[in-house]
């Protein structure tokens, strides 16, 4: 809102410098967001509060200021040059739908000519940002920025049947408004309409029909409250938003229309006009102004300071609140029809407050009380998870929760995707599926700006309809293309990959304690076709992995091949996982057997190693698969295979022969399940790749 | 025996930095003498030592000077190989060669910073709530005191998806959430995304962090609030940091106050101040007392409970604290970006 410097001194005979203006003015909440010097003004521009349309005018605003300063607020007369007539003589009056307008004033001008208002008018007008147009609109927009009330001024020869009927719109009524638009209309909207036809959206906008121009003599001036949802309603609907449906949806001073009226009348009559002689009031059920029961001890027990009894009786009433002292230490609070905000013994503390001054209260600490945190298993397996990534070197990101439409196709497919019934842009007109798009665009960023590989994750959730229910499930996405880290002059660089990523996948697992846990091969429509896995834990699938369609890459510009995974956490997380326990490290030796074969290529490790666990053998700690040679030394469709079998008892050291017996139970069981091969002496050198 | 077993670590301990000082075949042949000669070397001296000691300590005595024996002729011998004649110098590895420094993933700012944030609370006392990022309209407004159609809801540009669902445009409905299942006292904060209709710019995002916080129990008042987040700014910025209290207005909050931080930058000399706009001053949080209604909405009396709340952007505070001239970065995922928090 802006504030002519000027104009509230109008109000309040301040010296204050500048900058301790603005101070105070922030202190009681009037935020001054940015000033300007405008012919030997200052503007201000002041942050408003929605439920605050009182200070939506220069006394609002000042009335805040003298209680601030401790000032008196001046307020003018406003005398009329009158006509012998009433009002009713030239109009009459009917609000034919109460609801919505709960009071109608009106007052006639005569003779006015219609012309250049004089220079301080269209100084003040000007200061307000706009331009000055003709002496009778720019009093009504006077009167607006004065009182924060907005008012209309119709020709009073246009207006058909000397009829002001305020009414609900018919249904296909049309009403052409001041800027010459046509727009229908809907029987929830108010109009004004005369004897013929709407001649004024209420609250909102004026029609053209009967707009002041250059040869009106005579005007009738509105001034009227309006039900502030009907005006917010017809407003959104129409799309018309001005300065008179701003207050008016924020909500009018009931009291403040006939005197609205007169300020204009007086203001015209001071320009040449004749007024009728009173305002012409419709008003047929005057509410009683709300009271509120003030205690004194709860200002306390809510600032957690003392405020005087007499800082109360002194404050409140310069804010226009009428205060009964009732039995001691209350009083009873009438609250003044323009503070449509004030509701509740706590909404009056929030007055005094602001005017004792939030920096005179005091900081305390809170007493201490320390409810019962509940443990967040959720965020401690999140943040196991990320430390775990963070060291198999992948890089944390954020998205947005959109997704495009065009780029995402394949992803959205997947789920019953959510649209956003108004995006900020059709790029971001969906909620994501998966977090997969994400991180392919942040792929493309990075490469885009030279980086050579990536390896990144991000933990977030995806959305989607299950039947009529929104669901957002959290889910972690991988992505991983390219060489990890810089070149090292030593070494080959470490390339990412299939393998890394399903060892990351493996150790989230494991470190969750979710074990077992299984990979099968499985067809999706994210990934190349015989690329892709998924994994699985207890009996469901939680998770894929694979290489990238190169359909989806193309879509994200990208060449070079992206590995990527997606495993669900809240399903995850919502499964059993393997309680840990500590057990005790044992003294005794163990014994390490390796042993080499061959197997047909489509025998998967996956199977040879659940067959070893279900064999549940004696002793055997550990195994683990330390070489895979498929060279030209190996005919047929065959692979060569090394494992390494650790076996320990936890009581003695194992004898040579125990471990043989134990050995040959695992060799004979892969013979007779994979017609496995032994190579001779059933171990290989790794370097040679012989025995 | 003692004082002979220290002579030994000590012997063993000048040898092995003396050794690391070896830059020539003269010096180490130097060093051979020092420690082996046959006359006078140091080893032959600790077993003179032995001797005086009584017989039956001396088996033990004997095999700690034979094992430090060996021990330096290993490293000597060993040394030697890298040292031969000088015009003789063979290749030998330059260890001034770069070392192997392990890639190691970089946590996102944004969660870095929450996370501080969080830890500033939980020290405090509080815990950590979550809840949806879809919501109802409500949880997201309707109980927290945003009449239907009135335009305190134009402040929250929000995105609508289906029905009364929307993208929360706040944290605050987790106030509501909790608040319904748990009995004061309640001491939370809230971290999570939220949605607004904005078009990214540098100071606006559709989608960014927050972190809401709330305290009900019964006496607590405004000075409480007061105590509470200038102990918070405090030990997140800087004991020194300036900061204000001004009254503001939040349909769930009153009486409301928003909290403002002295220009670090400029420290309110400099009009055309970027971070600050000349004025001196940053808003950084919301905050008030729980209104009223909003206990009622959750059948809580607000005769026997009073309680406040907060709200800070965690994205729009990072970008203060570490002089982020643009929101948007946060989330181009640009890992230049990104990894420099590595180093907080
Ligand atoms: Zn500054």
């Amino acid at each position: 809102m802006k504030i002519s410097l000027e104009w509230i001194k109008e109000y309040v005979g301040t010296r204050l410098s500048l900058s301790s203006l603005i101070d105070r003015l922030d202190m009681i909440g009037l935020v001054v967001d940015d000033w300007q010097e405008k012919d030997g003004d200052i503007i201000l521009d002041i942050e408003t509060h929605a439920n605050r349309p009182d200070t939506l005018g220069h006394l609002g605003v000042a009335r805040e200021l003298a209680a601030g300063l401790g000032l008196p607020l001046k307020e003018k007369d406003w005398p009329l040059v009158e006509l012998e007539q009433e009002t009713s003589d030239f109009i009459d009056i009917q609000i034919l739908d109460r609801d919505l307008c709960h009071r109608y004033s009106g007052i006639v001008v005569r003779d006015i000519q219609v012309k250049t208002s004089p220079e301080w008018l269209r100084k003040k007008i000007e200061s307000m940002g706009l331009n000055p147009l003709n002496n009778v609109v720019d009093v009504t927009n006077y009167v607006l920025f004065s009182t924060a009330h907005p008012i209309h001024a119709f020709d009073l020869a246009k207006i058909s049947g000397q009829k002001i009927i305020i009414r609900r719109a018919h249904k296909d009524e049309i009403f052409k408004t001041l800027e010459g638009e046509t727009i229908g209309l809907s029987p929830e909207m108010l109009v004004i309409a005369d004897a013929k036809k709407p001649v004024a959206l209420a609250g909102v906008m004026g029609g053209s029909d009967t707009a002041v121009s250059e040869t009106t003599r005579d005007v009738f001036i509105e001034s009227a409250w309006f039900d502030p949802v009907s005006v917010r309603k017809t407003s959104k609907e129409t799309g018309i938003q001005t300065d008179a449906s701003y207050r008016f949806e924020r909500g009018a001073d009931l009291s403040m229309c006939p005197q609205a009226a007169l300020m204009a009348a007086s203001l015209l009559s001071q320009l040449g006009g004749k007024s009728t002689r009173e305002v012409y009031d419709v008003f047929p059920k005057p509410p009683k102004n709300k009271t509120i029961i003030l205690r004194h001890n709860r200002i306390t027990e809510l600032l957690g300071i003392e405020v005087d009894q007499e800082f109360v009786q002194d404050t409140l009433p310069k804010l226009g609140f009428q205060l009964e002292p009732r039995q001691e230490g209350s009083w009873q609070v009438t609250i003044p029809f323009f503070r449509v905000d004030i509701e509740r013994e706590a909404d009056l503390i929030e007055e005094i407050a602001r005017f004792y001054g939030y920096d005179k209260i005091p900081s305390h600490f809170p007493p201490l009380c320390v409810p019962e945190p509940p443990r967040k298993e959720k965020r401690e397996k999140i943040n196991k998870i990320r430390q775990l990534l963070f060291h198999q070197s992948f890089d944390e990101v954020i998205n947005f929760s959109f997704a495009d439409p065009e780029k995402e196709a394949v992803f959205l497919k997947q789920r019953p995707e959510i649209a956003i019934k108004n995006p900020i842009s059709q790029k971001a007109s969906y909620l994501r599926t998966s977090l997969l798009g994400g991180l392919l665009e942040n792929i493309a960023w990075n490469k885009n700006r030279g980086a050579e590989g990536l390896n990144i994750f991000e933990i977030g959730n995806i959305y989607f309809w299950d039947d009529s229910k929104a669901v957002e499930e959290l889910f972690i996405g991988m992505a991983t293309t390219g060489f990890i880290g810089q070149s090292y002059w030593e070494g080959k660089d470490e390339e990412a990959g299939y393998f890394c990523l399903k060892g990351t996948c493996e150790s989230i697992m494991a470190h969750l304690r979710y074990e077992p846990f299984s990979f099968q091969e499985a067809k999706h429509d994210y990934f190349e076709t015989g690329f892709s896995l998924a994994l699985v834990y207890k009996g469901e699938k939680v998770g894929i992995l694979g290489l990238l369609k190169s359909s989806l890459l193309d879509s994200f510009s990208l060449k070079d091949a992206v590995w990527a995974a997606e495993l669900n956490l809240a399903s995850l997380f919502s499964k059993q996982s393997k309680p840990f326990e500590y057990k005790p490290v044992i003294k005794f030796p163990s014994v390490s057997r390796d042993v080499s074969f061959l197997v047909k290529r489509n025998v998967s490790y996956q199977d040879i190693k659940e067959a070893v666990e279900k064999l549940s053998v004696a002793y055997l700690e550990r195994f683990d698969l330390y070489d895979r040679y498929s060279g030209p030394t190996i005919s047929g469709n065959k692979v060569s295979l090394s494992l390494r079998f650790i076996f320990r008892h936890p009581k003695k050291t194992l004898l040579a022969k125990e471990v043989d017996s134990l050995q040959q139970r695992i060799i004979k069981h892969l013979k007779s399940r994979f017609n496995i091969q032994l190579r001779k002496g059933g171990q290989i050198d790794k370097r040679v790749r012989k025995n | 025996m003692k004082a002979f077993k220290n002579n030994v670590t000590k012997c063993r301990r000048e040898f092995d930095k003396s050794v690391l000082q070896i830059k020539s075949e003269k010096s180490l042949q130097e060093l051979r003498n020092h420690y082996l000669s046959r006359k006078r070397g140091q080893l032959t001296l600790l077993f003179e030592d032995l001797m005086a000691l009584k017989p039956e300590q001396r088996p033990i005595a004997g095999q700690m000077v034979n094992e430090l024996k060996k021990d330096i002729q290993e490293k000597l011998q060993s040394l030697k190989k890298t040292f031969k004649t000088e015009e003789e110098v063979v290749e030998r590895t330059d260890f001034t060669l770069p070392g192997k420094v392990r890639y190691w993933g970089a946590a996102h700012p944004v969660h870095l910073f929450q996370a501080e944030i969080e830890n500033i609370f939980i020290s405090m006392g509080y815990s950590i709530e979550e809840g949806p990022e879809i919501e109802t309209d409500y949880y997201n407004f309707g109980a927290l005191n945003f009449p239907p159609h009135h335009p305190a809801r134009d402040d929250w540009d929000t995105l609508y998806l289906k029905d009364e669902l929307l993208l929360r445009t706040h944290t605050s409905p987790v106030q509501i959430r909790v608040m319904e299942k748990q009995k004061p006292p309640i001491k939370i904060v809230i971290p999570g995304k939220v949605y607004r209709k904005e078009t990214p710019d540098p100071t606006h995002l559709p989608m960014f962090y927050q972190l809401e916080g709330l305290v009900v129990d019964k006496g607590i008042t405004f000075a409480h609030l007061k105590g509470t987040l200038e102990y918070f700014l405090k030990t997140l910025f800087s004991e020194k940091i300036k900061m204000r209290f001004r009254p503001g207005f939040f349909p769930f909050t009153e009486p409301s106050a928003e909290v403002d931080i002295g220009c670090t930058v400029c420290e309110g000399k400099d009009e055309e101040c970027r971070v600050c706009g000349g004025s001196g001053w940053i808003e950084i949080l919301g905050s008030g007392m729980v209104d009223p209604q909003v206990f009622k909405n959750v059948n809580i009396d607000p005769e026997e409970y009073t309680g406040f709340a907060f709200g800070l952007g965690i994205d729009r505070t990072a970008m203060f604290a570490y002089q982020i001239s643009d929101m948007r970065f946060f989330y181009e995922n640009d890992l230049r970006f990104i990894r420099q928090f590595l180093l907080k």
